[in-house]
């Protein structure tokens, strides 16, 4: 692997390479690329992960010929398809949009305490290429779609996105990854928000086998805001979704969950990790995974307390169904706690579907391929119910229904 | 006077729960305190066997002649209060038998007297459980654990027949019950009634009064006593509801 | 917690170390320091056949080659393995004693204060003791009861002589010396433990038990413990340990194997309570154990249980290799940690067979400001069908100054076998105290018996003699802060 190699060669094409302090930082960075043995056992998020696809690669960037933004006043709804990681500038009274900055990525590099040594996150910041920053204006309430598209194979995007929800905004993001082609997304996005916002945010993941996406998200909440994250992994391609939430001041909240659909030679690794550094905070980890075929899983919950985070409530639950004696999962629900005035739990399954809901089913005239089906469609009954949005719902429905098709 | 409650104003969390409360009660006495719901007749109850998150604005209680508010919790059991909670908590994992024999050996080794020892104990738990028709099996269990609703009023019950208190506070001892259930909780209150004890029964219902006697009864609306009287008043209770004392 | 609660944690902050005493006693020790020399005299002092030395230093360049695990959440300074007296014998043992007329009596003595009854004629009806004083073993009781029925009850330095065929099949088979770094330490250096072998067909009629004390200063334990259970036999086996109370750290590093064969049970308990340090957190053992267990054949069963309350310093997962078809793993555990206190414990279930079935129950409880962590493994192999875990794992905390972390690893690769883990942590119901004040129990009484109410499914997995032995130590482990 030669990730110095790599980053020489094509500098010209990566963001900020002339920035003094950018350069002294990425140098921080390759050195952790050269000194670390890059070994499985000792790097548990290194699990499953084929290691040549991601640090031994070919770079290649193209810079699109158009991007666009387009509002809707009528339901205050803004569209923005995003290609090749990229965004046109857009500013009205409501929101502002802005390529992405060298003093953005100085601000994450020198402010990540979250967790420093994620290697993907490194690589991305490393040959960063594209990336936007989003501003939500204070006290108002708007909905956006991002559609991200990658427009040629063998792309390698490195995107680092900011949202920042200012004081008393609520930001509903639906964001799609709908790619066919053979190449490689790694996004970074920067979530902020501020006193008494909220942001509900949709992942949407539906890539042809081919493509890896890699998506990482550090979010930080302040005083009674709430970040609301629900992924939904339909692809056919390697996902990484490891998501971060810090609880920085009283009664804020993180909610995390997702669900993922797996099938074939297809892996899925994630992760979800909540710090709580203030009062009264409450958090909740939620992933339910059914695999099929020879597909392999992970997932990490973790939920640390800090010694001043009393009355913190924190939940983690990780479901998992095997579908066929070749998949595997393997879950790590943490806690850490420091405080004493905490309700923490978590629960953790992993399992066949339930045999003699199964025999039920068949016994009302039922065959065992629909009644599987009816109870795969149960286990995530809770997650697809709780989407309010008509449009996204019928949606995931209908990606849900190919899913089951090819359940024998 | 054996409890006096002398213009009692509470806060509990920046809300005034009681205010300027006035009761006396004497040795052998059965007072009924009734009221709508969120008159603060639990926070009553609560604050008299001294639960911790309240605080107190004016006012005083006086407890068999000792300042009530200078005892902490076990305290002020050890000296005879007890109450009979609204919701028995579940303990799981702490047995019955040695829970009750703890508590009544410390009631003991506050006035030097001697501990009972195991057997005692075991014969006295045994004979009480069944005059109060508990079965024996029940005693082999962990506090409330896994008890239906009248199985934990039953063993609350149960627990002020052996430690015999002064003052038995009785909270919402009916909520929950169904007939049968209640004829054998008053039936045993009824029981251990003689003339130095006294009870304080707290009820939202009427129902329960025409199983005990009581000599007061008083009604509570917004944090104080409106009206005191005798036995009639539950009866006007019945017949026209709170509202005619708001 | 309220204000009187955090005001008796202070209050109440002495620590209560009753069996920290020292026993004056004159000892033979070999100079300080690992090296090949060290090994040899300890193998001299024994009197091994040449093989046993071949494994000891076979051991040792194995030992010299693996790093230290650095994954738990424990804090210590590095250990220098040059500072400390590799054996340690009290003057005169050169040959055992053959009986205990032969025994210093300042030894019995001492043994008599830790209340292990040495002296047959005290014995506790039922339960056979082997004692292990600092590195070599002192007396087994009830030795002869058990060879009647064919029972090996002995120190290993024993077996190694007498049972050679059955020590050299079976040490090492479950945790290889190379395994990792303790393990090849304790390989290389073990100077005494425990063995034990129970015949086709036969269920030992007593509890076994073996009592270790470390009573030299700078000296390191490191003992070895082997049971094999053959063919349709059952033991229950129990250890206990105590320290005297001294202000270095001392390292224990002991080894422990079952073997169940077929039908076979094995049920090992322990109540580890060596001197955990003093409220400054200054002295304490260090505690690194090593327990594996193999269900080698079907239908076997190993159980684990262990009440952990001592020590500075615990690294110790009592695990279970269920490689026969319907094999069974249990593991009960209560973990309390008080002042600097570090607690990194819990266990791994491997399934391998199918139908295999494995339970976890483990408390933990953390006070003052000790930080107490649960570390498990449950993994199901691709052939483990309708393999079953269940794990429950539940912190308690009391005060602010401790922490409470539990970190699973659960893994399946079969698609017809089913994990169910549930943690939770959080601090004493507030609403629990209350109603057990109420009924006029003190706040210390009243921490004490719902403690000893939430560690109360692992408790009663333990043998009833020692029962009652851990419910007090429990009570004990939290005088230091709620009185």
């Amino acid at each position: 692997m030669n990730i110095q190699e790599i980053y020489q060669k094509n500098k010209k094409n990566i963001f900020f390479s002339e920035n003094k302090d950018i350069q002294i930082h990425r140098e921080k960075l390759i050195n952790v690329f050269i000194t670390d043995r890059f070994d499985k056992k000792s790097n548990e998020s290194l699990k499953n992960i084929n290691l040549k696809n991601f640090f031994d690669f070919k770079y290649k960037y193209l810079l699109p010929e158009e991007t666009s933004v387009i509002n809707n006043n009528q339901d205050s709804s803004y569209s923005i398809v995003s290609v090749n990681g990229q965004c046109a500038s857009f500013k009205d009274d409501k929101i502002e949009i802005t390529k992405i900055s060298d003093k953005d990525y100085n601000d994450f590099s020198k402010n990540n305490t979250i967790e420093k040594n994620d290697h993907f996150v490194n690589l991305n910041s490393l040959f960063l290429n594209s990336g936007f920053k989003i501003i939500i204006k204070k006290n108002n309430n708007i909905k956006i779609k991002i559609s991200n598209i990658v427009t040629d194979d063998d792309l390698t995007i490195f995107q680092k996105n900011n949202f920042i929800c200012e004081e008393g905004s609520s930001l509903s993001l639906i964001e799609e990854y709908e790619n066919k082609n053979n190449s490689t997304s790694n996004i970074l996005n920067v979530i902020k928000l501020e006193k008494k916002s909220s942001l509900n945010h949709f992942l949407i993941q539906d890539n042809s086998s081919n493509h890896n996406l890699v998506i990482t998200s550090h979010s930080s909440c302040k005083k009674e805001s709430f970040y609301n994250q629900r992924v939904y992994n339909f692809s056919d391609g390697y996902v990484r979704n490891f998501h971060f939430s810090e609880l920085l001041e009283i009664n804020s909240e993180a909610d995390l969950q997702g669900i993922f659909f797996l099938k074939d030679n297809n892996t899925s690794n994630n992760k979800t990790f909540v710090k709580h550094f203030a009062e009264d905070c409450k958090s909740n980890q939620v992933y339910k995974g059914i695999l099929k075929d020879r597909a392999k899983a992970t997932y990490f919950s973790n939920t640390h307390v800090d010694q001043v985070a009393q009355k913190t409530e924190g939940y983690q639950l990780s479901k998992g169904i095997l579908l066929s004696d070749n998949a595997s999962y393997f879950s790590k629900p943490e806690l850490k706690i420091y405080a004493d005035d905490v309700k923490c739990s978590h629960g953790s399954t992993i399992g066949p579907i339930d045999e003699n809901a199964i025999f039920y089913l068949r016994s009302r005239g039922m065959s065992k391929n629909a009644a599987t089906k009816i109870l795969i469609s149960s286990f995530i009954n809770e997650e697809l119910s709780s989407i309010d949005d008509e449009q996204m719902s019928e949606l995931i429905q209908k990606k849900l229904i190919r899913y089951l098709s090819k359940v024998k | 006077m054996f409890l006096e409650i002398k213009k009692l104003s509470i806060k509990i969390e920046n809300k005034n729960i009681l205010r300027n409360l006035n009761l006396n009660i004497n040795e052998g006495e059965v007072h009924a305190i009734m009221g709508p719901n969120g008159s603060g007749k639990s926070t009553l109850a609560n604050v008299l066997a001294g639960k911790e998150d309240y605080e107190i604005l004016e006012g005083e209680v006086t407890f068999k002649n000792k300042n009530l508010f200078e005892l902490n919790i076990e305290e002020r059991a050890q000296e005879g209060m007890f109450l009979a909670f609204q919701y028995p908590v579940e303990i799981p994992g702490v047995n019955i038998t040695p829970f009750l024999h703890s508590a009544i050996n410390s009631k003991r080794n506050r006035f030097n007297q001697k501990e009972i020892d195991n057997l005692s104990f075991a014969k006295l738990l045994k004979s009480k459980a069944s005059d109060l028709g508990i079965d024996i099996e029940m005693l082999k269990r962990s506090v409330n654990t896994g008890f239906s609703g009248g199985e934990k009023k039953r063993y609350e019950i149960l627990q002020m027949s052996i430690l015999n208190p002064d003052l038995a506070i009785l909270d919402e001892t009916d909520s929950g019950l169904d007939i049968d259930a209640l004829k054998i909780v008053t039936e045993g209150v009824n029981k251990l009634k003689t003339k130095s004890n006294s009870f304080l029964i707290i009820t939202h219902y009427q129902k329960l009064l025409d199983y005990i006697k009581p000599d007061f009864v008083h009604v509570m609306n917004n944090g104080s006593i409106v009206k005191s009287g005798g036995s009639e008043i539950a009866s006007e209770i019945e017949k026209d509801g709170f509202q005619q004392f708001q | 917690m309220n204000t009187e609660t955090l005001d008796k944690l202070d209050s109440y902050s002495k620590n209560k170390y009753k069996y920290g005493f020292v026993t004056d006693i004159d000892s033979d020790k070999p100079k300080k320091g690992l090296n090949e020399e060290t090994i040899k005299f300890i193998s001299t002092k024994k009197n091994e056949p040449e093989w046993m030395l071949d494994w000891r230093l076979n051991s040792f360049s194995k030992w010299k080659k693996i790093k230290e695990p650095k994954w738990s959440n424990l804090n210590f300074p590095k250990i220098d393995y040059q500072d400390i007296y590799y054996y340690s014998a009290p003057k005169g043992f050169e040959k055992k004693p053959k009986d205990l007329s032969e025994v210093d009596p300042k030894l019995i003595e001492t043994y008599n204060k830790l209340g292990i009854p040495l002296e047959e004629q005290k014995v506790l009806a039922g339960v056979a003791v082997d004692v292990v004083f600092d590195s070599v073993s002192v007396a087994t009781t009830y030795k002869g009861q058990l060879e009647k029925l064919g029972i090996i009850f002995c120190s290993i330095s024993e077996a190694i002589q007498k049972h050679p065929e059955l020590v050299k099949k079976y040490l090492g088979s479950v945790i290889p010396p190379g395994d990792h770094s303790f393990s090849a330490l304790n390989s290389a250096v073990f100077t005494d433990g425990s063995f034990v072998y129970i015949p086709e067909n036969v269920k030992c009629p007593m509890e076994l038990s073996t009592y270790f004390r470390i009573n030299s200063e700078n000296t390191g334990q490191f003992e070895r413990t082997l049971i094999i259970a053959d063919k349709g036999s059952y033991v229950s086996y129990l250890e206990g340990c105590t320290a005297p109370k001294r202000d270095e750290n001392q390292l224990h590093a002991a080894n422990v194997e079952l073997i169940a064969l077929e039908d076979a049970e094995i049920k090992y308990s322990t109540v580890q309570n060596w001197y955990p340090g003093d409220e400054e957190g200054k002295g304490g053992i260090y505690n690194f154990v090593t327990k594996r267990g193999l269900c080698a054949g079907n239908n076997s069963k190993i159980s684990w249980t262990q009440v952990e309350t001592g020590s500075a310093i615990t690294w110790k997962y009592p695990s279970c290799i269920l490689k026969g078809d319907n094999s069974i793993g249990e593991f009960y555990s209560v973990a309390i940690t008080n002042n600097y206190q570090q607690a990194d414990t819990g266990t791994k279930m491997t399934h391998i067979g199918k139908n295999t079935k494995s339970k976890i129950i483990s408390k933990g409880i953390s006070l003052g400001k000790s930080q107490n962590t649960y570390r498990g493994e449950v993994s199901f192999l691709r052939k483990a069908d309708k393999a079953r875990n269940y794990t429950q794992c539940d912190s308690l905390l009391v005060g602010n100054k401790c922490g409470a972390h539990t970190v699973p690893y659960i893994e399946s690769k079969n698609n017809s076998a089913v994990i169910e883990h549930e943690a939770s942590t959080s601090k004493i119901n507030e609403d629990q105290l209350y109603y057990c004040r109420q009924r006029g129990l003190s706040h210390e009484e009243a921490v004490s018996l719902i403690v000893n109410g939430f560690c109360k499914q692992v408790l009663q997995e333990l043998p009833m003699e020692f029962a009652v032995e851990a419910q007090k130590l429990v009570s004990i482990s939290l005088e230091g802060s709620v009185g």
